[in-house]
């Protein structure tokens, strides 16, 4: 190579230079050309895979009882129309929310829709109206399988009838029954929710898109033996027995536009004169009627329903009261809901104690888009976070998962930036196996009791075997503490709170990249510093049902929210703690609470989440659970797991011997997901789907014979790979590399011979 | 040096396309061979055997035809992950041998390259992992599309398709099928 060097120097070595700069440049050029091309038609093959692979029929989780008939063709035009609005008045400590979902039939037959739909992890659903032209029928609550019994009764006898049964705490399905060609029906249901409060900062949620789930198949019988060490235990099966009720058809972003058009309205009555009120994720318009009022709508009127509406709301006061007591007399008792924030204590004098942080991140498909940058972003600001004496580990997971250091180590510079480039590299894919990685985190094997051990855990919760998980963190959890950050827009906040509760962190939910930063320093204030831990209450004269039964520790800016049933009102109630290490007590008054709205619904609905806690603790037999579960429900009238709503409209709309048809509307892909990531290649079914079902004929499944393919045609999948592309193109520019190869040596060798 | 360096980066995006496409060749090929095993394994012990452990499908039957010597062995469903490995059965049809028509699928630059070579009178031979044998003759190919290939899936006679993309020698992939039709002659060795 050096005798190349030295022939350049010959006589024109400016001019020569030149045209070989030139030539380089034109070969490189046109090599350049030639790898874009073939890239570009390779990165075309996926797309075509879009329009060719919707090869498969129909999936055997779709089945349900019925003959099932598929229409191919057109389907999207018949089917069902859903319109939502939602009517939100927030009146002090609660908010009482009304859903509208208008349920319109432009089809020439008759219909049966199903429509799966997300709920407020703490809402206590309570009212179910149906309104058929000028008629409007009430809903009553019922055991869930009696009211089951009842609508499909009623869907026989051609009356409309509406359904609405709970899936999981935050999952909600109503059906309705027998619309007819042409005609809307009108859908209602009505919650009662707490407002959230962070530190200075109110806010609710309203979830609008329930997000595709990841639901492990069974692979192997698990055993679960009893805790008393006797040996016996059961077998378990399918870790998501209801996968099929809890994943609706979801429609390709790319390919279909938003369905499921939402308005939205809140009342806003904070108590106190407001300040500043924001919409998260929402264009929206304010108006100030007086300065305790705000109503807020959409500044577009509709939005689709593909992303949760968050709204905060700040007290025009520097400082939010950090005291709260609300009443409501209910039949002959009496309910109250406190809302306390204990003092933040400055540990000035003390150092934060050392900790030991696992950070678990989600890369599983779900993630893809903009929810993977924004876990990113937050665990990198969580690591910039540690301290050198803190000991940290980072655990990735989808269907598999990596451990970054065998055991955690210091977080001195060398290994943050390690974990910086593992995370920086993390890709979203696969699928989303959440118990391995919790349990692995949730191993102490430092064992380092001068240390607070804490597990972060940054995922949007879409799974379907939630139980397990809570399972795992109640088994596991021994002295680590379990912080769960809600990653996108719209995370599975019931696992994401309970969680939380049973790991006794806190949770935190980042839905846009711009709330990593705010959000995450948030986290880290909770972190480091002491939460009020050894909580009691105590009413002073009146006997009281307080839930939650054991008081979480809160943590910095939280407040304690308690709810009580109480035989008088009269007395007072105290509230004992210890802050850091330093004893707090705080006494409250109880002719001095105002007047509230719901408070029965909640206490209920607490209630029955405290027993659902103690069946998953195993603090309570299950049978026991659900005997308390259902008594509370059917006294307060709440949905649960094991009651619905039906309301049967009397007078029979479908004449006999017309067949109804099942619709289930398809759901958005919730915003900043990105559908091929979470369904694999694209739709493996067409995305609406009409199944028909003959109303007269369900009560014999066996009776029918299940036909294997009743598709119009057959869908062929796409059966060409770029196999010989490649290899063509690799053969076209190693021949080019050669013919460079040959040019550059033969360049000096002429001007030699020149 | 410095005129070395661009012909070898070229040579190694070369090497690199090059080898990716052989990729996709020599995986098809181990495949064949590891589903050839689980195949003779599944017929021995009447289960289906998975080809390797983290395999999300199973060989369900042997596609034969004599007078070329062609040979594949058929896996449960078509994704796109399980037809790089052989032909896929597609899901909702008929098992071979049942009343309703089985299809296949398989790409047409690796597993069912051989079909550019099968013409219309040609005996097929399908064994089942139950190991029971099917004997078919082709009767009729088309080129369709892949949303219309007019396939009654309900039909009452005991047909075979076998499908590919379409045309052979192309080098991207395009919307159309070709297909080879085949019916039930008989059963048996």
């Amino acid at each position: 190579m050096s005798i190349y060097d030295e022939t350049d120097s010959d006589e024109h070595p400016l001019l020569r230079k030149l045209i070989n700069l030139g030539l380089f440049l034109l070969a490189q050029g046109v090599a350049v050309i030639l790898i874009a091309f073939v890239a570009l038609l390779v990165s075309f093959v996926p797309s075509w895979s879009a329009t060719s692979e919707q090869a498969s029929l129909l999936q055997p989780g779709e089945t349900r009882s019925g003959t099932l008939f598929l229409k191919d063709d057109g389907a999207t035009t018949e089917a069902v129309r859903l319109g939502i609005d939602v009517d939100i008045t927030v009146s002090g400590p609660t908010l009482r929310a009304r859903v509208t979902q208008v349920f319109r039939n432009p089809s020439k037959n008759w219909v049966e829709a199903t429509y799966v739909y997300p709920m407020a992890t703490n809402g206590a659903v309570d009212t179910l109206k149906m309104v058929v032209g000028d008629r409007v029928i009430v809903g009553d609550i019922k055991e869930r399988q009696q009211a089951r019994v009842i609508y499909e009764q009623a869907r026989r006898d051609g009356q409309k009838a509406a359904l609405t049964e709970q899936e999981r705490p935050n999952i909600f399905t109503n059906s309705v029954a027998n619309i007819g060609p042409g005609e809307t029906v009108l859908v209602q249901i009505e919650y009662q929710e707490p407002v959230h409060q962070s530190g200075n900062e109110y806010s609710l949620r309203v979830p609008l898109v329930v997000g595709p789930r990841y639901n492990p198949t069974p692979i192997v019988q698990s055993v679960d033996f009893r805790p008393d060490g006797s040996g016996w235990g059961a077998s378990k099966t399918d870790p998501v027995p209801d996968r099929d009720r809890v994943s609706p058809p979801v429609l390709d972003p790319a390919r279909n536009p938003p369905v499921n058009p939402t308005s939205i309205t809140v009342r806003l009555q904070g108590g106190f004169a407001l300040g500043e009120v924001k919409s998260h994720h929402h264009a929206v318009k304010i108006e100030s009627p007086d300065n305790v009022t705000r109503i807020v709508r959409l500044a577009d009127g509709t939005v689709p329903a593909d992303r949760d509406f968050e709204l905060s709301w700040k007290p025009a006061a520097e400082k939010a009261p950090s005291v709260g007591l609300f009443r409501e007399h209910v039949g002959d008792a009496d309910y109250l809901l406190a809302f306390v924030t204990p003092p933040s204590v400055e540990q000035a004098t003390q150092k934060p104690l050392p900790r030991e942080v696992v950070f678990v991140i989600d890369n599983s498909g779900s993630m893809g888009g903009t929810s993977i940058i924004q876990a990113k972003a937050s665990l990198n600001y969580a690591l910039s976070r540690l301290q050198p004496n803190d000991r940290f580990n980072v655990i990735r997971f989808d269907d598999t998962m990596d451990v970054l250091f065998t055991t955690s180590v210091p977080a001195d510079a060398e290994h943050v930036r390690q974990a910086t480039a593992f995370v920086d590299a993390l890709q979203a894919r696969g699928g989303t196996e959440m118990v391995p990685a919790m349990r692995a985190a949730l191993t102490d094997s430092l064992g380092d009791t001068s240390m607070v051990r804490q597990v972060v855990f940054l995922t949007d919760g879409a799974i379907g075997n939630e139980q397990q998980l809570f399972e795992t963190i109640t088994a596991m959890r021994g002295r680590s503490r379990v912080f769960m950050v809600g990653i996108g827009s719209a995370p599975n906040t019931y696992l994401m709170t309970r969680a939380s509760e049973l790991g006794r962190g806190a949770f935190t939910h980042i839905g846009s990249v711009e709330q990593v930063e705010e959000r995450m320093r948030g986290l880290f204030a909770k972190l480091e510093n002491p939460a009020v831990t050894g909580l009691s209450a105590k009413f002073s004269d009146a006997s009281a049902d307080i839930t939650p039964a054991i008081i979480p520790d809160v943590y910095r800016d939280e407040p304690l929210v308690l709810a009580a049933k109480l035989d008088k009102l009269a007395g007072s109630l105290e509230i004992k703690g210890r802050v850091g290490d330093r004893p707090w007590s705080v006494t409250l008054p109880l002719q001095n609470a105002a007047e509230g709205k719901g408070l029965s619904k909640l206490w209920a609905n607490r209630k029955i989440g405290d027993a659902e806690v103690a069946r998953t603790m195993r603090e309570m037999s299950p049978d026991d659970a659900d005997k308390t579960i259902l008594r509370l429900a059917l006294e307060h009238q709440i949905v649960t797991r094991l009651t619905s709503l039906v309301a049967i409209d009397k007078t029979p709309s479908r004449p006999e011997g017309e067949p109804l048809k099942l619709s289930e509307l398809p759901i958005n892909l919730p915003a900043g997901w990105d559908f091929e990531k979470v369904f694999g290649e694209r739709p493996q079914q067409v995305p609406t789907q009409l199944k028909e079902r003959h109303a007269d004929a369900s009560t014999q499944p066996t009776a029918r014979r299940p036909t294997p393919a009743a598709a119009d045609t057959i869908r062929l999948p796409k059966t060409a790979t770029s196999a010989e592309l490649k290899m063509t193109a690799g053969l076209i520019v190693l021949l080019l590399s050669l013919v460079l190869f040959l040019f550059n040596r033969r360049q000096p060798l002429l001007t030699d011979a020149g | 040096m410095r005129r070395i360096i661009s012909p070898v980066t070229l040579a190694l995006v070369g090497v690199i396309l090059f080898g990716d496409g052989a990729y996709i060749h020599a995986k098809a090929w181990l495949a064949q061979v590891l589903l050839e095993r689980a195949f003779t394994k599944s017929i021995a012990s009447g289960q289906p055997t998975k080809p390797w452990s983290w395999a999300d499908t199973w060989p369900v039957a042997r596609i034969e035809v004599k007078r070329i010597g062609a040979s594949a062995i058929v896996l449960a469903g078509s994704s796109g992950q399980a037809l790089a490995f052989g032909p896929g059965h597609v899901e909702q049809t008929a098992d071979a041998g049942e009343r309703g028509v089985a299809v296949y699928a398989a790409h047409r630059d690796t597993h069912f390259r051989f079909l550019q070579d099968v013409v219309v009178g040609d005996e097929i031979e399908l064994t089942r992992s139950d190991g029971k044998r099917f004997h078919y003759r082709a009767d009729a190919s088309a080129v369709v599309r892949f949303d219309a290939s007019g396939i009654d899936p309900n039909t009452q006679g005991y047909e075979l398709v076998l499908s590919t993309c379409w045309p052979f020698d192309a080098l991207t992939s395009g919307p159309d099928r070709y297909i080879l039709h085949a019916t039930l002659i008989g059963t048996g060795s």
